[in-house]
């Protein structure tokens, strides 16, 4: 493969890895027609980390995600999690209980729609328990202590904790969506899209929110936007995407000030002009 | 011809036949062919295998309605010998018409005879109860079930509850009784009480009340579950361990009736129902009926479960 493409700059933390995924490939196929929507993406993630993938729509960056998260099945290309089988097996090779286990225990993901990371029948705190559950939790007193500690972080009120989340405002949805994936400290949080959709004021303060909680939790993370603004402010590192492969990627800053490849120009300039 | 006037007027399926000029010739021994009979045997033996898990089964048209207990009839009629002893309790009671006819039927399709006494029965088919006499290992109870898979009104679609059983994938009945607990501060489950059947398999008990829930954990006996209509037959073995979902802090309950006593029998620490009386008042009896006639005739029965 292209290796300038998979280099990454060397992180300031001195650990291997907590993810590494190799050659990670999608392609749609039905009769008569085949889509690629990414091929050979290659990356790592470092404990602590945030990790931006950035591009237009239609890019492949949401799809990266699906991938991991196993809410497509890749078509080839591995993924390694340290904390699964300590990295030495693929997370793609899980049977069904391991990645129920990969997506209840080690991974959380935040949906930019809330309805598909929540349970809008359930209750806020219902919606928290769900992960509490998944791990044998089983006092109610513990869960409720636990949920509404989550909920606090992510500045829900408290007292909606028995509310439906169906009743409240996307913002707040968001910020369930949030405390619900922290919940059971997942090794990896992966962030899809998490601010589109809400309104400005709104959108600053889900940002604010998860670059305290990642500062202050030392979260890793992946987040894809197509919003430089939002990888400028949480990315430690970018990857740019088009038409389905990594056409550049490095420090976050270095890709705003110094963009490489034309794309990453253009859309940088967009941005600043 | 002449039985109209007779002073019994008949009423089984032997004496309506009898009456238009029939017989039973025609029927296999225990109404079901040979080869449903050995169907339903294999289910059978698999679900006593897997303490809990739903084995399908090919439910065969009965001479009674789905949902009249055609799973618990046919799991009876393919282990019914002539020499066996058959009582049938509907809601407790050996009395009501869907269980004189059922046990009628069974009694005339095999010989066997018909028994009110817990104690004298070889097999017992239930709807609902679990006698408060205590069964012996030598007696199987058959329950009738109406809905068998206990994820239903958490999920939907079958295969996907399927796969949450053969994962044991229960996170979300965790979060339903959460749910419950947090809107009702309790678990409001009634009857049939949702169960933990060899810590593997979450199994619905049918709507039997919580009261009777404690003496499935390692009974002696043998207890199977038909759901004609749905096609499952599933089972609990004796000195299995069945225990029912709880939390730590919310822990499982069953039924009190602060001190009322049975008015045929005047027993106590028994499951009692009520009934509308004189003037508006209410009475309370105990749902199993063999067993406040056994109170009431002053016969000593052991129902520590």
């Amino acid at each position: 493969m292209v290796a300038e493409q998979t280099q990454v700059p060397e992180p300031s933390a001195s650990s291997e890895p907590l993810l590494r995924v190799r050659d990670l490939t999608k392609i749609y196929e039905s009769p008569g027609q085949r889509i690629v929507a990414c091929e050979d993406v290659s990356f790592d993630v470092y404990p602590g980390e945030v990790l931006g993938i950035v591009g237009e729509s239609g890019s492949g960056k949401s799809t990266v995600l699906q991938c991991l998260f196993q809410d497509v099945e890749a078509t080839s290309g591995q993924a390694f999690l340290r904390s699964f089988e300590d990295g030495e097996r693929s997370i793609f090779d899980a049977d069904r209980r391991e990645r129920r286990e990969l997506r209840t225990h080690q991974m959380a993901m935040v949906y930019q729609n809330p309805r598909m990371g929540l349970n809008l029948m359930v209750t806020a705190g219902g919606n928290i328990a769900e992960r509490l559950l998944a791990a044998d939790w089983r006092r109610v007193d513990e869960i409720r202590d636990k949920a509404s500690d989550y909920l606090s972080r992510t500045e829900v009120p408290v007292d909606r904790m028995d509310d439906f989340p169906a009743f409240f405002s996307g913002g707040m949805q968001q910020r369930v969506q949030i405390a619900k994936a922290l919940a059971n400290n997942p090794e990896l949080v992966l962030l899809d899209e998490l601010t589109t959709g809400l309104d400005v004021s709104v959108q600053a303060g889900v940002l604010d929110l998860v670059r305290d909680i990642q500062r202050i939790y030392g979260m890793t993370a992946v987040i894809v936007s197509h919003d430089l603004g939002v990888i400028r402010l949480l990315a430690d590192r970018t990857l740019v995407m088009k038409d389905g492969h990594v056409v550049e990627s490095g420090l976050t800053d270095q890709i705003l000030e110094d963009p490489q490849h034309e794309y990453t120009q253009l859309l940088v300039n967009c941005v600043t002009n | 011809m002449a039985s109209a006037t007779t002073d019994r007027p008949s009423s089984s399926v032997r004496g309506l036949i009898a009456e238009r000029g029939g017989d039973f010739s025609g029927y296999s021994f225990a109404f079901l062919d040979d080869m449903a009979k050995r169907e339903i045997r294999r289910a059978t033996l698999k679900a006593v295998a897997i303490p809990g898990h739903q084995v399908p089964f090919g439910s065969r048209e009965m001479p009674i309605a789905r949902g009249w207990g055609t799973g618990g009839l046919q799991l009876t009629l393919s282990l019914v010998g002539s020499e066996d002893r058959v009582k049938v309790i509907d809601q407790g009671d050996d009395a009501s018409v869907n269980a004189v006819n059922l046990r009628r039927l069974v009694a005339q399709m095999t010989g066997a005879e018909e028994t009110l006494d817990t104690a004298e029965a070889t097999l017992i088919q239930t709807r609902h109860r679990i006698p408060e006499e205590v069964m012996r290992d030598d007696q199987i109870l058959i329950f009738q079930v109406p809905i068998p898979e206990p994820l239903r009104f958490i999920e939907r679609s079958v295969a996907v509850a399927r796969g949450m059983h053969a994962e044991q994938d229960y996170s979300r009945m965790w979060l339903a009784l959460y749910e419950d607990i947090v809107r009702r501060g309790e678990i409001s489950a009634g009857a049939g009480y949702p169960v933990m059947v060899n810590s593997r398999f979450i199994m619905a008990p049918s709507p039997i009340p919580r009261w009777d829930i404690p003496k499935l954990n390692q009974a002696d006996t043998l207890f199977l579950f038909g759901a004609g209509r749905e096609k499952r037959i599933y089972a609990v073995p004796p000195h299995t361990d069945v225990r029912p979902l709880e939390f730590e802090d919310y822990a499982f309950k069953t039924e009190e009736f602060d001190g009322l006593a049975c008015e045929v029998s005047g027993a106590t620490d028994v499951y009692l129902v009520e009934s509308p009386g004189e003037n508006g008042t209410s009475r309370w009896t105990a749902s199993d009926t063999n067993y406040a006639d056994k109170v009431a005739a002053g016969i000593e029965v052991n129902k520590q479960w």
